[in-house]
C-alpha cells in the first residue's frame, strides 16, 4: 500500500437505527453506508437535507454508536477516544461558551488537546491568525457574528494541528468572502498533507475543492468516486444569447432545431444541442443578429446528485 | 497526567461557567440573610440564645448550599448537549467518564466556594453576637462541604440522561429522603411485618444517608464529635460519590448525541 493510497477513514455496511419516541417502533436513518476516505484527499459527503450526512460524521466522531456495521480512523474504532489528538472536527453551526473570548476558547481546546503549555500561547496565536481573527482575539464569543463563530469552530478543530479535519457543512452561513477563506483554509490543509472530510449541500464547493466525492441520499450511498468521474468532458448543451435577431430568423431557428426561445428585451436566449452550435450561429450572423454569449453547459455534479435524488423519489 | 489536565481543564470551565448563574448569588444572598436573621431569632427566647442562633445558621448553610448544588448541577450536563458544546469537546480526546468527572470536579469547587462565603458570614454573625466557635463548628461545616460532593455527584448522574426538570425532581426527593433514611429504617424496625422491616432496611441502603454529614446538634451544644465519626463521613461521601459518578458515565457512555 503506497502512501497515496492509504486508507486513513473507514465506513463498512453501517446501520443506524433511531427511536423516534418511546415506544419500541425503530427507524432506520443509515442503511448500510459504506466507503473509504485516503489519506492527503478532500472528501465531499454530499446529500440532501435529511439524507444521513451529519449522522455519518456523528458516528465518526463518536458522538453516536452505529446499530450495526463498523467505521474506523487511522485503524482505530471511532467508539475509542485516545487517538481524537489526531483529528479535528468542526461542528454545523458551531456553539461555544459565550463568556470565553476567542483566546480562551482556543486555549481551553488545546488544554483538552493536551498540547504541550510552550507550545500553546503561539499556536493559539498562530491559528488566530489563520482565520483573520487576531483584531477579535480578546473580544467574548456572545459578540461574534455567525461567520466569526464559524472561524473560531475551524480554528479550534485545527489547534492541536490534527491529521484528519471533520467539517460539517463549513461554509453554511458564510458570505462569498468567508466562504473563500474557508477553501483556502480546507486547500491549504490539503496542501499541508492532511485529510479533509465535508459534508455539504453546496455542490460548487465540492466540484472546486474536492478529490472524491460520495452522495448519501436516504440513508444510502448512491453513488461515489474521483470528482472527474462525475463531471463529463462532453459538452451536454450549450445556452447561446443573441441580440437583434430579426423575427424571421428566429422562427426558421425554431422550426429547424426544435428550440425554444426566451426573450427579454431585444435579446433572446435559446439553449441548444452541440452539434447543432456551429448551424445556429452561422445563420445568426448571417442574419446580422449580434451574438452576445454562447455558454457549454457540461453534465455537472449537480445533474448526478439531482438524478440520485429523484430516483430514490421515485423508488419510495 | 493527560487525562489529570483535561479534567482540570473542564473543572476550571465548569467553575467560570457555574459562578455566571445568577441563581448561584440569589441562593447565597439568601443564605447569608438567613444566617444573619438568626440574631433576629434568638432575641425572641431568654433561653439558649446562642444554640438557636447557630442552628439556624448551620440549617440556612445547608439548605442553601444544597440548593445551590442542586439547581446548578441539575443542568450541568443537559445545557452541554442543548447547546452542542459537547459536540467538539467530546471530539478531542476526552472520554465521557473524563467529561463526567470534569464537570462534577468544577461545579463541587464552586460549592465548596460559597459554603465557604457562607461558613464566613456564620463566624462573622457568631462573633458579633459572643456565640462561641470553636472546631466543632469547623467540622460540622466541613461535612456538610462532603454532603455537597455528594449532591453535585447525584445532580450530575440525573443530568447526564435526564431533564433538568427531572433531574431536579429526583436529586431534591433523594437529599429529603437521605436525611430522613434512619427515621425510615427506624419506623420499619418497629413494624410487626416482616416485609415492610426489610423493605424499609432495602431502602436505607440504597438511598444516601445524609445524617453522617450532620453534626449540627453536637457542634451548636458543644458535644465531641468522634474521629471515627469524621472518618466514616469521609468515606462514606467519596464511596458514594465515586459509584454515583461511574454509574452515571455507565449511562452516558451509551448515550446518543442526535
Amino acid at each position: 500500500m503506497t502512501f497515496e493510497n492509504r486508507q486513513v477513514i473507514c465506513v463498512d455496511q453501517v446501520v443506524k437505527d433511531f427511536r423516534p419516541g418511546l415506544g419500541l417502533r425503530r427507524k432506520r436513518v443509515l442503511h448500510g453506508v459504506n466507503f473509504q476516505v485516503q489519506e492527503g484527499e478532500i472528501f465531499g459527503f454530499v446529500g440532501p437535507n435529511g439524507a444521513g450526512k451529519t449522522t455519518t460524521l456523528k458516528i465518526l466522531m463518536g458522538l453516536i454508536r452505529p446499530t450495526d456495521g463498523r467505521a474506523s480512523i487511522l485503524g482505530r474504532d471511532v467508539a475509542e477516544s485516545e487517538f481524537r489528538d489526531r483529528i479535528g472536527f468542526l461542528p454545523e453551526n458551531p456553539y461555544f461558551y459565550p463568556f470565553l473570548t476567542a483566546r480562551e476558547i482556543l486555549t481551553f481546546y488545546a488544554r483538552l488537546c493536551t498540547v504541550p503549555s510552550k507550545r500553546c500561547a503561539d499556536r493559539v496565536e498562530e491559528l488566530l491568525e489563520v482565520v483573520n481573527l487576531s483584531h477579535a482575539a480578546d473580544a467574548r464569543l456572545r459578540t461574534f457574528s455567525k461567520g466569526m463563530l464559524q472561524r473560531v469552530g475551524v480554528a479550534q478543530a485545527l489547534v492541536h494541528d490534527p491529521e484528519i479535519v471533520f467539517m460539517d457543512e463549513p461554509m453554511s452561513g458564510l458570505d462569498p468572502i468567508g466562504r473563500k477563506e474557508i477553501r483556502d483554509v480546507i486547500l491549504s490543509l490539503r496542501g499541508a498533507g492532511k485529510t479533509v472530510f465535508m459534508t455539504t449541500h453546496i455542490l460548487t464547493d465540492v466540484e472546486m475543492i474536492c478529490d472524491r466525492v460520495a452522495i448519501i441520499v436516504k440513508g444510502a450511498i448512491r453513488h461515489q468516486g474521483r470528482i472527474e468521474a462525475f463531471l463529463s468532458d462532453d459538452t451536454a448543451s450549450t445556452s447561446i444569447v443573441l441580440a437583434q435577431l430579426p423575427a424571421e430568423t428566429a422562427t426558421q431557428l425554431e422550426d429547424d432545431y426544435a428550440i425554444e426561445m426566451r426573450g427579454v428585451g431585444d435579446r433572446v436566449e435559446l439553449t441548444a444541442s452541440a452539434k447543432d452550435v456551429g448551424d445556429i450561429l452561422g445563420l445568426a450572423l448571417s442574419a446580422r443578429a449580434q451574438v452576445v454569449s454562447v455558454t457549454p453547459h457540461r453534465h455537472s455534479l449537480e445533474e448526478v446528485f439531482l438524478t440520485a435524488v429523484q430516483e430514490e423519489e421515485g423508488e419510495r | 497526567m493527560n487525562s489529570l489536565m483535561r479534567v482540570e481543564t473542564l473543572a476550571a470551565n465548569t467553575f467560570r461557567e457555574a459562578i455566571r448563574n445568577k441563581l448561584l448569588y440569589t441562593l447565597l444572598g439568601f443564605g447569608i440573610l438567613m444566617i444573619g436573621a438568626g440574631v433576629l431569632l434568638a432575641t425572641l427566647s431568654y433561653v439558649e440564645v446562642d444554640e438557636i442562633l447557630q442552628d439556624m445558621g448551620l440549617a440556612a448553610i445547608r439548605f442553601f448550599s444544597a440548593g445551590i448544588a442542586i439547581f446548578v448541577g441539575i443542568g450541568l450536563i443537559y445545557n452541554e448537549v442543548e447547546r452542542k458544546t459537547i459536540f467538539t469537546i467530546l471530539s478531542k480526546p476526552v472520554s465521557r467518564a473524563e467529561f463526567l468527572v470534569g464537570k462534577w470536579a468544577g461545579l463541587t469547587f464552586t460549592v465548596w466556594l460559597q459554603l465557604a462565603l457562607m461558613a464566613l458570614a456564620f463566624a462573622c454573625v457568631s462573633w458579633m453576637a459572643g456565640a462561641p466557635l470553636g472546631f466543632d463548628h469547623a467540622v460540622a461545616i466541613s461535612l456538610i462541604g462532603l454532603e455537597l460532593m455528594v449532591i453535585v455527584a447525584i445532580a450530575t448522574f440525573f443530568s447526564a440522561f435526564t431533564t433538568p426538570m427531572l433531574a431536579a425532581s429526583f436529586t431534591i426527593g433523594l437529599w429529603m429522603i437521605g436525611h430522613l433514611s434512619r427515621d425510615l429504617r427506624s419506623l420499619g424496625e418497629q413494624s410487626d411485618l416482616n416485609s415492610v422491616a426489610t423493605m424499609a432496611d432495602g431502602i436505607f441502603q440504597f438511598v444516601p444517608d445524609f445524617e453522617v454529614f450532620n453534626k449540627t446538634l453536637e457542634a451548636v451544644h458543644g458535644l465531641p464529635i468522634a474521629a471515627s465519626e469524621i472518618q466514616l463521613a469521609i468515606v462514606y461521601a467519596l464511596g458514594y460519590t465515586v459509584a454515583t459518578l461511574v454509574l452515571a458515565s455507565m449511562i452516558f457512555n451509551r448515550r446518543d448525541f442526535k
